[in-house]
């Protein structure tokens, strides 16, 4: 058996997370948010918008930097979670590549991303479609799937990489396809850095 | 008051909603780097920037809610700010004041604690999001158009204070 995507995200969209007494929602060895898409996506939209031209690589770096680390510690708190341990693991029997597998099902069980993994040359390559993302919806110009390419990056970083933490920026992703300029889907293209 | 917390799930996409609002799921991580980076983008007002989408977005969230619910007293009003700020997973505020302004604490700190989780203390006050969270809060309850209120961070917990102190006035 290997990862049937269907029954991990049906398991996993049951999970809803709010505020603990404190206010706070302590989980997978962070402190998770949830906010507005909207407050996301405009803030992405006017900090490209009005960073000038030769700056505009940089800024965009910066987004993709958040997601990553975002993606890279909260993904090793994920995969070595009590959740991810009972629903993704006892379906785990291709490695790392089942990992990656259970990683997008939970993209698309958390909203993230309705993605999955269209190939996969292990330790190598990989190339994810996603067919909903949030940042989809963002205004702007150009591909905008800042959050996909740093979550993409560090999930392939935490199955090929050096064990974490010390596996940080070994690979890259850029993104060759998106909805926010009119293709049917999002591609985005994991490679050694 | 209790906020009525309403979560539901596209079944077709899976995106999230809270109380018809699509919401996400991040990490300190996520915003302590976006604060950075709004922070070291002085040229162009990066944390202006940063402040004002907050206060616009939350505010639409804060309006949508009084407003399908009725509510009327100021300090209904405010609350939901305040529960919402919660139920987000941003912390724990303590407000008080009135229409001309007013003092929030901040108990605790989702970007504040997550800042020093991550890089410890900084030398300044770093809380753009709740001083754009606060304006919002502020112009929801006293029916303030955007950018009525000016708040200014007077203590911050990742700079080493016990508590957040955020001073509200009147643009």
């Amino acid at each position: 058996m290997t990862v049937m995507r269907d029954t991990v995200v049906k398991s996993l969209a049951k999970i809803t997370v709010q505020g603990d007494e404190n206010g706070l929602i302590p989980e997978y060895e962070v402190l998770v948010n949830l906010l507005p898409v909207k407050l996301l996506n405009t803030f992405s939209e006017r900090i490209m918008a009005a960073a000038p031209p030769d700056k505009k690589a940089e800024v965009e770096e910066g987004l993709v930097r958040a997601a990553y680390e975002c993606g890279y510690h909260t993904g090793c708190g994920i995969i070595t979670s009590d959740i991810f341990n009972d629903v993704v693991l006892p379906m785990v029997t291709e490695g790392e590549k089942d990992i990656l597998r259970g990683a997008y099902a939970a993209f698309t069980a958390w909203g993230w991303a309705k993605s999955g993994i269209v190939q996969l040359k292990e330790g190598e390559k990989m190339v994810i479609r996603a067919f909903d993302y949030y940042e989809a919806d963002s205004g702007g110009e150009g591909l905008r799937g800042y959050m996909l390419r740093g979550l993409s990056q560090a999930f392939f970083d935490l199955a090929y990489a050096e064990p974490y933490p010390d596996g940080m920026d070994t690979y890259i992703c850029r993104q060759s396809k998106g909805i926010e300029v009119g293709d049917p889907y999002g591609e985005f293209i994991v490679t050694k850095k | 008051m209790a906020l009525r917390l309403d979560f539901t799930m596209d079944a077709e996409t899976n995106r999230q909603y809270l109380n018809g609002h699509p919401v996400v799921m991040h990490s300190h991580h996520y915003l302590a780097l976006i604060t950075k980076m709004a922070g070291e983008l002085e040229d162009i007002d990066g944390t202006g920037i940063l402040r004002d989408v907050v206060e616009e977005t939350m505010r639409a969230v804060f309006d949508d809610y009084i407003r399908k619910n009725g509510l009327t007293s100021a300090q209904d009003k405010c609350n939901v700010g305040r529960e919402y700020f919660s139920v987000f997973g941003l912390g724990k505020m303590v407000i008080t004041g009135d229409e001309q302004g007013g003092e929030v604490r901040l108990v605790r700190s989702h970007l504040d604690e997550g800042w020093i989780m991550k890089w410890g203390n900084t030398d300044k006050p770093v809380n753009h999001f709740t001083c754009g969270y606060v304006a919002a809060m502020f112009g929801a309850a006293f029916d303030k158009p955007l950018k009525s209120y000016t708040v200014t961070e007077a203590a911050s917990i990742a700079a080493g204070d016990s508590e957040g102190k955020f001073i509200v006035k009147v643009s």
